[in-house]
């Protein structure tokens, strides 16, 4: 795409599994996932970047999903809260965000996995401070974070399996 | 939370950019997008053609200049500063910053050119910059050209990048021996700054930058002494904006108090 | 930075209830949790059907303007557009909404877009239906509206002088309802006192709770059957219908309200009913099933917002000893461009007339305006909380400017343990509660002992320390008959939930709620009082997840609002289930040769002799039998359909309207919460370094989702506190239209919350439980509180705004003497 295009075929690896379409320049990243891909549980919650809703990792990296365009993720592989469980079986943050309680609504609780996880494959020991630090981008108006942070925490000492 | 119509180019190369850049009035270059993305969003910007820089490693490098300097690449993101151990030997100050910029994800992404040719006066890095001393290296058709960051920020949202221009590299002279601090009054832990400022301290003498005051950083050097400090902030004749977090006269207070700390935190 | 230790594990019991073996009172892991961690949740934009136009609305740039012309064909010209709707449209195919007011203002017109006039900015003006949300949004910039604008009226407090300009042609003076309230002999206790504290002026801000969904719509409309489908996120859905089918001028059957998951309601989706008829007349017009997205700014800007009220010219006789005796103000409320839930917010602070305290002598003059913001409706602890922020307040400033000690003061004035049930001035009955308790417990998380010691080890480190307290109700299950006192025309009273239970063929244990649950996890608490009463395990109930007013789960006040799920909804299960339990028992005496349904017993999914084990009737048989093979069944059993349904009544009465007199709500649950903060004097920028939360909601049905609800109110009432405020410029433009500006706390904001609890059994409910969650705002009143404690030794500045950031901070050091000017004692 070295000429400027209105809109393109892209293929893109979402949890795996490779996905092409025509999408239109404009589109965000969110918007496709949701929207051409059937993959709704990730959420929009602002238009300004600020909640995290839409939280998911492309090539091993945490980002806002609706701050990047579907077409800037062509060739990437990018995972969902739709790819964290495995044969049926939940991810350990999964199982430590229900044993917790750590969510009520559950409208943040995707992109809050997502930085969760990123946090954890990144840093597998983390202080209550880095925990907090890792999910101040994601909002959640329910809960006070007190029992995510919690989940976060036990999963990283290892007391959940998923 | 949508765009309008848009076209999109991902060069490959730096000239391939500065081309595509040139080529088509109301392109514009996409960096993090943190920024760019969201005013698109509100349809409050509505370029013509996006100019993606994400393909070029390039912009990207963070290394040490040959006489002991430090040369950031535009598209380094704010998380590979905080992570560099270039900046953390060099200026590490820089790192310090930039870790307290919005979030992780939007760390992620975003990048330190994106987050200087913006230039909202809440950001964090131009003041930095100005106190620091940067250089910045702008492309255009007609070639290269360095231009101090004084000169460099020009008004809300405008720098000295022309259209058609890419900013390259933004290059932090040498230290010797000295010290930099920043504080920073925000909202909320780590929040959007309601003003800020940044300290460049060298025998007894400081360069300081305040954020959040005016359009563009306001550089102020001064003797390092809390006294002259608080005399040069108030000799600046600052009049700074009213907004819904902060009064023009609660910035003017606080400019003071952070140009203080700034200082110490230089001088310690 | 909290490094340390955040809320205990198990939380301080503080009364050691022997729990009857069973499910109720258990941590049962969530049954709605697996769906939503697996990101397979069912969110209203989630709903996808083929050929779905999505909708955007052109919205008002005015605060106030007349709608001169629209002009809608270049929008239709683009390609891919499916229609529009404008406003005049809505005015020849709807009714205006019916109004809660009485006249003059009950005849205010509210249509689904605005007609002729907009009065708020972020009004929808036209709606525009296209094949993707991109281009609908593309088409609604092609929408041409020429607007007049008017002079804008914002001002609270002047919106009724004479010579200001008009919002709605129907409403003088811009007064949508005024009310006295006069309880006890007010001028009695002035005489009486030793004491009186005067207050100029208190202001509480406006703020709401913003759901991190934002409200939507996904609707469908079926030509043959003239009936509408419509996936919402609407969380009272009954209130809803109420409004939307006169309006739409169809009977209720004709609209079918679905959801599934809901992200978080607060009460701010109470009021969508007005786009969702704007969808409906799209879909209709369309033929098409159409989705509305409401974004971000949108929800900011023109869904609901939490009630701003001045209080003014209060007044408070105090006996010498530190008595209160009662309180007089004259207050306004502001209830932005529209009354959609307004004016109920006029009445329902007086559930909590007098506060946690036992003062007995109130003069209320209560007027409410309109300006030209956006609408307000019910809002996390709606009404109340402004009321209770006020009366802690109060105490507040009391105590300070008497030389009280804020602990105590409460203690000496909180009513009493063995006063309960206490009745109000105004007739309303508190059920039960031990504020002074509560008090201690908050008191001990916050290591109140200490705080002296503390105070000094800050001041060496240049800060201030202060410690605050707030006392809240959560008053629930609502008399809707509290309506017929700001309009005695209205025909509501009481209140009522319903569910249905059944066992089917396989044994499938299946139960609908009437409720729509925004996280408050409805399906595990229904679980495990049906589990309890059937003898089975929560794993064996199946709750269905969601609200569908098809279902025959759905009652005239159906959904999920003020605190009551715990009484109405949970009461309503428990009914259910009873009957059921008692057809089981019936058949199992039946087919096992028993005397009577005494002589069988629930156990293990059976239903079985109490002196055989051996002989026992499994459930699948039980269903099996009744509803597939029946014929077995004696005569005088076939009316057991093992399918019950029972609607859930509180024991409410008819409140007297003269007197504004009655009990209001049933339950009233308590919290006081204790704070700490740290003043950096210089900026104004504080941090809250400890807080506690004691709550007192009775019977505890699964302590870890009342703490959920305790650490979710706590957070939302430490942001409005903080930095969350609605707040508009001269034009009537909202000046924190995002996250950006509207900052709400996030991860790193958060003190380390401690909670501890209290279980004062509710005496008026099924289970002993009381409504939870709203909470009363305490952290509002407690935040206020630690900041005045802290700011006392610079000058003794009257913090006399819930909101206050670090500007206002700021201010109060800078300039203590400006806010001291709204204070007041005479001696006697
Ligand atoms: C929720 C949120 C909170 C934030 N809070 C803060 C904060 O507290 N402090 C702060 O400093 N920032 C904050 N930001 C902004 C963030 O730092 C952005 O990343 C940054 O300002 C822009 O960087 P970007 O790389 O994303 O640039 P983009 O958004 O891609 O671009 C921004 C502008 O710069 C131009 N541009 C970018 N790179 C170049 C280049 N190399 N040459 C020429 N022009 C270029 C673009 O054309 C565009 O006009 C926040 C952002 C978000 C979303
Ligand atoms: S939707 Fe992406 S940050 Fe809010
Ligand atoms: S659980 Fe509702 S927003 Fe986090």
């Amino acid at each position: 795409m070295t000429e400027p295009v209105r809109g393109t075929r892209i293929s893109v690896d979402v949890n795996g599994e490779i996905h092409e379409r025509d999408v239109e320049a404009r589109r965000l990243l969110v918007h496709f996932l949701r929207d051409d891909l059937d993959l709704t549980g990730t959420h929009v919650g602002c238009d300004t970047g600020n909640c995290g809703a839409c939280t998911v990792i492309v090539d091993g990296v945490a980002v806002k999903s609706c701050m990047m365009l579907a077409v800037q993720a062509d060739g990437a592989s990018v995972e969902t809260v739709e790819g964290l469980a495995g044969n049926g079986e939940l991810h350990p943050l999964q199982q430590a965000f229900s044993s917790f309680h750590a969510l009520q609504c559950g409208y943040c609780t995707p992109g809050m996995l997502m930085s969760a996880k990123h946090l954890l494959d990144n840093n597998p020991e983390p202080t209550e401070g880095e925990i907090r630090r890792a999910i101040q981008g994601n909002i959640c108006r329910c809960t006070g974070y007190v029992n995510i942070v919690e989940a976060i925490a036990a999963t990283a000492r290892g007391e959940v399996s998923g | 939370m949508l765009l309008a119509p848009v076209e999109y180019a991902r060069p490959s190369s730096v000239a391939e950019a500065v081309r595509l850049l040139g080529a088509h009035d109301g392109a514009r270059a996409l960096a993090g997008g943190q920024t760019l993305t969201n005013v698109m969003k509100a349809r409050a910007a509505a370029p013509d053609v996006l100019v993606d820089l994400n393909g070029l490693a390039e912009l990207r490098a963070i290394s040490r200049t040959s006489d002991g300097g430090l040369e950031l690449g535009a598209m380094a993101t704010l998380t590979e500063v905080t992570r560099s151990s270039e900046v953390a030997e060099t200026r590490p100050i820089i790192a310090q910053v930039a870790s307290q910029i919005a979030d992780l994800q939007v760390r992620n992404r975003g990048t330190v050119g994106g987050n200087i040719c913006s230039n909202d006066p809440t950001n964090h890095l131009p003041p930095l910059m100005s106190a620091l001393g940067a250089t910045m290296t702008i492309l255009g058709a007609d070639g290269e050209r360095a231009v101090p960051a004084v000169d460099f920020f020009l008004g809300v949202y405008t720098t000295a990048v022309a259209p058609g221009e890419l900013l390259t590299k933004i290059t932090l002279p040498a230290t010797h021996d000295r010290r930099d601090g920043f504080a920073s009054v925000t909202i909320g832990k780590d929040g959007t700054c309601i003003v800020n400022a940044a300290a460049s301290v060298h025998d007894g003498q400081a360069a300081i930058a305040l954020g959040c005051v005016a359009a563009v950083p306001v550089l102020l050097a001064s003797a390092s002494d809390e006294d002259a400090v608080r005399s040069a902030v108030r000799g600046a004749k600052l009049d700074p904006p009213s907004d819904v977090h902060a009064s023009a006269e609660y910035r003017l207070h606080l400019a003071e108090v952070v140009a203080v700390r700034a200082v110490a935190e230089a001088s310690t | 930075m909290t490094e340390t230790a955040v809320t205990p594990a198990q939380p301080v019991t503080v009364d050691e209830q022997e729990l009857a073996p069973g499910f109720i009172g258990q941590n049962v892991a969530r049954k709605e949790d697996r769906r939503l961690v697996e990101g397979q949740g069912v969110f209203v934009d989630d709903v996808k059907r083929h050929g779905m136009a999505y909708v955007h609305f052109v919205r008002s740039p005015y605060a106030h303007a007349a709608i001169a012309g629209i002009d809608v064909s270049r929008a239709l010209e683009l390609d891919g557009v499916y229609g529009t709707l404008i406003g005049e449209e809505v005015a020849a195919e709807t009714e205006p909404f019916f109004q809660i007011a009485p006249p003059p203002a009950g005849d205010l017109k509210d249509y689904a877009l605005a007609v002729g006039r907009v009065r708020h900015v972020g009004e929808p003006v036209v709606a525009v239906a296209a094949a993707t949300r991109e281009l609908a949004r593309d088409a609604a910039e092609l929408v041409e509206v020429d607007y007049e604008p008017l002079e804008v009226v914002l001002d609270p407090e002047t919106a009724a002088d004479s010579g200001r300009p008009q919002l709605h042609d129907e409403v003088p003076n811009n007064t949508i309802w005024q009310g006295n309230f006069d309880y006890g002999d007010y001028d009695a206790a002035l005489a009486e006192a030793d004491k009186v504290v005067r207050i100029k002026r208190l202001h509480f801000h406006r703020f709401s709770s913003t759901p991190l969904e934002t409200s939507g719509a996904v609707v469908e409309y079926n030509r043959g059957t003239g009936q509408w489908t419509i996936h919402s996120n609407n969380q009272f859905p009954g209130f809803a219908i109420i409004m939307m089918a006169p309006a739409l001028k169809v009977g209720m059957d004709k609209l079918r309200l679905v959801s599934q998951d809901i992200g978080g309601g607060f009460g701010n989706k109470i009021c969508t009913h007005v786009q969702l008829v704007a969808m409906c007349l799209l879909a209709r017009k369309l033929n098409r099933a159409v989705n509305w997205t409401e974004w971000r700014t949108d929800q900011h800007t023109a869904n609901s917002h939490g009630n701003e009220r001045v209080f003014l010219d209060v007044e408070v006789p105090v006996k010498a000893d530190g008595t209160l005796l009662g309180f007089k103000s004259r207050m306004i409320d502001d209830c932005g461009a529209y009354t959609r839930y307004e004016p109920l917010g006029c009445i329902i602070w007086a559930q909590v007339t007098p506060g946690c305290y036992r003062w007995r002598h109130v003069r209320v003059d209560f007027t409410q305006v309109c300006t030209n913001k956006s609408p307000c409706g019910p809002n996390r602890g709606y009404s109340r909380m402004q009321h209770l922020w006020f009366t802690e307040r109060i105490i507040d400033i009391v105590a300070q400017e008497l030389e009280l000690d804020p602990v105590e003061i409460r203690k000496r004035n909180y009513i009493r343990a063995d006063e309960m049930p206490y009745e109000t001035p105004n007739g309303c009955v508190y059920d039960s509660g031990d504020y002074a308790r509560c008090l201690d417990e908050a008191l001990k998380l916050i290591d109140h002992d200490s705080i002296e010691a503390r105070r000094r080890d800050a001041e060496s480190r240049g800060k201030l320390l202060g410690v605050g307290i707030g006392s809240t109700l959560d008053s629930g299950t609502n008399n809707f008959g509290q309506s017929t006192l700001v309009n005695p025309e209205l025909q509501f009273s009481g209140n009522n939930e319903v569910a249905t239970v059944k066992l089917d063929i396989f044994g499938e244990i299946v139960v609908t709620l009437g409720t729509t649950p925004q996280g408050q996890s409805h399906e595990t608490t229904a679980a495990q009082v049906v589990a309890d009463i059937l003898q089975v395990s929560p794993d064996d109930v199946n709750v269905r997840a969601g609200h569908d007013s098809y279902w025959n789960s759905h009652a005239g006040f159906s959904g999920t609002y003020a605190s009551q799920f715990a009484v109405t909804g949970l009461g309503a299960v428990k009914g259910a289930t009873d009957m059921l339990a008692d057809q089981i028992r019936k058949i199992g005496a039946a087919i096992l040769g028993a005397e009577s349904t005494d002589e069988v017993e629930l156990a293990g999914g059976f239903v079985r002799r109490k002196d055989n084990h051996e002989a026992a009737l499994p459930f699948m048989a039980c269903g099996a039998i009744v509803n597939a093979n029946n014929a077995v069944l004696p005569l005088e059993l076939r009316d057991v359909t093992l399918n019950c349904r029972y609607v859930y009544v509180p024991p409410h009465q008819m409140p007297d309207k003269e007197r504004k007199y009655g009990n209001l709500t049933l339950t009233y649950a308590t919290q006081i919460h204790a704070c700490v903060v740290e003043v950096d004097p210089e900026t104004g920028v504080y941090e809250i370094v400890d807080y506690g939360a004691v709550d007192d909601c009775g019977i505890r049905i699964n302590p870890q989702i009342v703490e959920g609800q305790v650490q979710g109110a706590t957070a939302q009432a430490i942001g409005a506190a903080t930095h969350e405020t609605f707040l508009y410029d001269e034009d009537g433009n909202l000046l924190t239209p995002n996250f950006y500006d509207y900052h709400v706390p996030h991860a790193l904001d958060m003190p380390a919350l401690k909670t501890a609890y209290v279980e004062s059994a509710s005496p008026f409910t099924p289970l002993g439980a009381k409504g939870m969650g709203e909470g009363g705002g305490a952290g509002l009143s407690a935040v206020a509180s630690a900041l005045q404690d802290a700011l006392r030794a610079s000058g003794r500045p009257i913090v006399s705004d819930s909101s206050n950031p670090y500007n206002r901070v700021w201010e109060l050091l800078r300039d203590p003497e400006q806010s001291r000017r709204l204070v007041d004692v005479e001696d006697r």
